[in-house]
C-alpha cells in the first residue's frame, strides 16, 4: 500500500467529514436563489481560489456542491449563492444567521489566477453562471493594477432573475471595469439592453487576440454561442476558459458521478481550457 | 522462485494462528456459489473454490459503511470520523481479484487520499491462490492479462499438484510482502522449496499457460486505440436495447469502485451517520444532476461509458487493467449482454 499521505482539503480533517461554518447573513438574491455570507469558528480563511467550490452539507439530508462566489482577497468570510432546486438547497434556504452548515473544501481546480496576471480579460456570464466567476470579478477589481483591460458580460433570462443587483450598480459606475448586461425577456421596468448575452459583443472594443483571456460560465445551451464570438475575433482556443456543471458526491474524484467521458470534473474542473472540453463530447451539450 | 513449500494443511493450521489476532474472511460454500464470509477456524474455508460472486470488494469496499457520525441536535455540528481498525486476514483471493484490489488501492489513494478504505486496506493481509485453470466457463481473463498477479498480496500460494486430493495438496508459496515473509517464517511453517518444487511450478507454469483459452482476437492493450474510434459505433445502441439498466454489472464488478453518499437519522432525528454504497453508472440516473438533466440519458450512452471506462479511460489513467476478465458482469446480466461479444464486435469496427 502507498504510505499515509495528508489529505490535501485545505480545510477539512477527513476526506468526507465537513467542518462547521456559522451563517453570518442571508441575502435574497431573486425568487430562487439566496446568498449566504459563512465564517467558520476559527475565523480562518477557506483558503479557495476563484472558481472552485465546496460541498455544504446539511446532517440528516446530504451534502451539494455549491462555487465560491466571494473572492480570496476578502478572507474573512466566504459566500455561496444557492439556488433552491433540490432537498439539500431546500434545506439551505431555511438557514437564518447563527446557524451552522458543513463545509468540505475547497475543491477542484480553479482560474488559477496566477497565469491570469497581466492579461485583458473578458468575462461572459449567463444565468446562474454569474455565482462561481463573481469570485474571479473580485479577484480582478481588488488586484486590478495585476489586469489590463476588463470587459464583463451578462446576460439573464428576465430582470427579476438577475443575480448580485447590489453589484450590478457598482460595476456599471465603477471605471476599473467594462461592464455591460442584457435580458431575453425584459419587462416594462427594463431600461437597459435586450437580447442574449451574445448581441453584446457588439458594443465591445477590438479585443487583442494575443494578451485576452477569456472566461465563458453559463448554461450549458450558451457555451456554443459564445465560443463562436470569441473565435470570431480572433481568440486563439487555449486563451478561452470555461467552467461547468455536474452531479459531484464525493467532490474528490472517486465516486464516478460526475465524469465527463474520461475527465473527473470534480478534481479537473470544474474549471477547464475550452481545448481540453472540445475534445470531450459529454462535456458541452 | 518460490520462496516456501507450505501443505494444505500447514496452511490451513497457519490461518488458525492469524485468527487469534485477525478476523479471518474467506470463501465459503453457500449452496452452488461462494461467498468472501467472516469465518471463526479456517475449516470453514473452502480454498478449492472457483470464485467468490461478489469478490474481494465486499471486503475492502464494503456495500455500505459509515463514513462519519453527527449529531445535530438542538442545532449543533459534532461529528465524529469512523474508521474500520479491525485487523483483518483475506484469504483466497484470486489473481483477477488480486489485480482488481490493485486498481481499488491505485484510486483511493490518488489525489486524495480516502481515509475508510486506507485504514482498512493497511489492516488486511491478503493471502492469494493462484488458478491453474478457468474458474469456470466464460471467463477472459487471460486475455485481459490478469490471471496472474505479480504483485498485490502478501502471500501467493500456487497449488503446485492439481487434482491432487487436499491431504496431498502443496503450496508453492511466493511472499508478496515483508508482512508476509515474517508470517510464514516466524510461524515455522512449511520447507525451504527444493530444485523439485521449482521444476513442478514450471510444470505448473506450463499447464496454466495451455489451459487458458483466449476469447478476444486482439491484444487487450490495443483496446483504448480501438475505442477511439469506436465512440459512434451502432454497437452501443444495438446492444444497450436489452439493456434493463439494473446495475447488476456494476454491483458484481471487482473493479467497479463508484458510490453515492446518503444520510440517515436515527427516531430521534438527532443522531445520523452519513454512510456510502456502492452505486453503478448504469442506473439511470447515476449522471443526473438537481434540476433534472441527465447527462447520459441513454442506456446506449451508459453502456458505452461503462466499456470505456473498464477498457481505455481506467487503464490510460491508472496505468491497470481496468477490467480483469472475471466475467462477473456477463454472468449477473439479466439480458445476456456478454462483454466479450463486445469486445469481438469492436474488432470489426475499421
Amino acid at each position: 500500500m502507498p504510505s499515509l499521505e495528508v489529505s490535501d482539503l485545505r480545510r477539512g480533517r477527513d476526506l468526507y467529514r465537513p467542518e462547521p461554518a456559522e451563517v453570518v447573513a442571508v441575502q435574497k438574491l431573486t425568487a430562487q436563489e439566496n446568498l449566504y455570507t459563512l465564517r467558520f469558528p476559527d475565523g480562518g480563511p477557506l483558503g479557495h481560489e476563484p472558481g472552485q467550490f465546496v460541498q455544504v452539507s446539511i446532517l440528516g439530508v446530504g451534502e451539494c456542491p455549491i462555487s465560491v462566489c466571494s473572492s480570496p482577497t476578502r478572507p474573512d468570510v466566504f459566500q455561496l449563492c444557492v439556488r433552491r432546486v433540490g432537498d439539500v438547497t431546500d434545506h439551505i434556504h431555511r438557514l437564518r444567521p447563527g446557524d451552522t452548515v458543513g463545509i468540505r473544501g475547497p475543491l477542484g481546480h480553479g482560474f488559477e489566477v496566477r497565469e491570469l496576471h497581466g492579461r485583458d480579460l473578458l468575462i461572459v456570464a449567463g444565468g446562474l453562471g454569474l455565482a462561481p466567476v463573481r469570485s474571479l470579478i473580485q479577484y480582478v477589481l481588488d488586484e486590478r493594477q495585476r489586469f489590463g483591460a476588463f470587459h464583463l458580460l451578462y446576460g439573464a433570462r428576465a430582470p427579476q432573475e438577475m443575480l448580485f443587483s447590489n453589484d450590478l450598480l457598482l460595476w456599471r459606475q465603477n471605471p476599473d471595469v467594462h461592464f455591460l448586461a442584457s435580458v431575453d425577456r425584459p419587462d416594462e421596468q427594463w431600461r437597459g439592453r435586450t437580447g442574449v448575452v451574445t448581441t453584446l459583443f457588439r458594443e465591445l472594443p477590438e479585443l487583442d487576440p494575443a494578451s485576452t483571456t477569456v472566461v465563458i460560465v453559463g448554461p450549458p445551451v450558451m457555451f456554443k454561442f459564445v465560443v463562436l464570438e470569441v473565435l470570431a475575433r480572433g481568440i486563439p482556443q487555449k486563451n478561452v476558459l470555461c467552467s461547468l456543471e455536474r452531479r459531484m458526491k464525493c467532490g474528490v474524484g472517486k465516486c464516478g458521478h460526475c465524469q465527463a467521458n474520461h475527465i473527473y470534473v470534480c478534481v479537473e474542473g470544474p474549471v477547464f481550457h475550452y481545448g481540453e472540453l472540445k475534445a470531450l463530447r459529454e462535456a458541452i451539450l | 522462485m518460490l520462496d516456501r513449500v507450505i501443505s494444505r494443511e500447514s496452511l490451513l493450521r497457519l490461518v488458525d494462528d492469524l485468527a487469534r489476532s485477525r478476523q479471518i474472511v474467506g470463501p465459503v460454500r453457500r449452496g452452488d456459489h461462494y461467498f468472501y464470509e467472516r469465518v471463526s477456524e479456517a475449516s470453514s474455508l473452502d480454498l478449492g473454490f472457483s470464485y467468490c460472486v461478489y469478490g474481494p470488494k465486499s471486503v475492502l469496499l464494503p456495500p455500505r459503511e459509515v463514513l462519519f457520525r453527527f449529531n445535530r441536535a438542538d442545532g449543533s455540528f459534532e461529528t465524529q470520523n469512523v474508521l474500520d481498525e479491525a485487523p483483518t486476514a483475506l484469504i483466497g483471493v484470486h489473481p483477477c481479484d488480486l489485480n482488481a484490489i490493485r486498481l481499488l488501492d491505485r484510486v483511493f489513494s490518488r489525489t486524495h487520499v480516502d481515509p475508510q478504505y486506507q485504514r482498512r486496506r493497511a489492516n488486511t493481509l491478503l493471502v492469494g491462490i493462484d488458478c491453474p485453470r478457468p474458474c469456470t466457463p466464460g471467463v477472459f481473463c487471460a486475455d485481459m492479462k490478469a490471471n496472474e498477479a505479480g504483485e498485490g498480496f502478501d502471500l501467493l500460494c500456487f497449488p503446485l499438484q492439481d487434482g491432487a486430493a487436499d491431504d496431498k495438496l502443496m503450496y508453492g508459496v511466493v511472499f508478496g510482502t515483508p508482512a508476509g515473509r515474517a508470517l510464514v517464517l516466524e510461524a515455522q511453517v512449511g520447507d525451504r522449496p527444493l530444485a523439485a518444487h521449482e521444476r513442478a511450478l514450471e510444470r505448473y507454469r506450463a499447464a496454466k499457460q495451455r489451459a487458458f483459452p483466449r476469447r478476444i482476437p486482439y491484444d487487450v492493450d490495443t483496446l483504448p486505440k480501438l475505442l477511439e474510434r469506436s465512440y459512434d459505433s451502432l454497437l452501443w445502441e444495438a446492444t444497450a436495447r436489452r439493456c434493463y439498466s439494473c446495475g447488476s454489472c456494476n454491483l458484481s464488478c471487482p473493479s467497479c469502485y463508484c458510490f453515492n453518499m446518503v444520510d440517515e437519522v436515527d427516531l430521534s432525528s438527532r443522531q445520523g451517520e452519513r454512510f456510502r454504497e456502492w452505486d453503478g453508472c448504469q442506473l439511470r440516473v447515476f449522471a443526473e444532476v438537481a434540476g433534472g438533466h441527465n447527462f447520459r440519458p441513454q442506456a446506449a450512452s451508459r453502456l458505452r461509458h461503462r466499456i470505456y471506462r473498464k477498457a481505455k479511460w481506467i487503464r490510460e489513467r491508472e496505468g491497470l487493467p481496468g477490467c480483469v476478465g472475471c466475467a462477473r458482469c456477463d454472468r449477473a446480466c439479466t439480458a445476456h449482454i456478454n462483454s466479450v461479444e463486445i469486445y469481438r464486435q469492436l474488432a470489426e469496427e475499421g
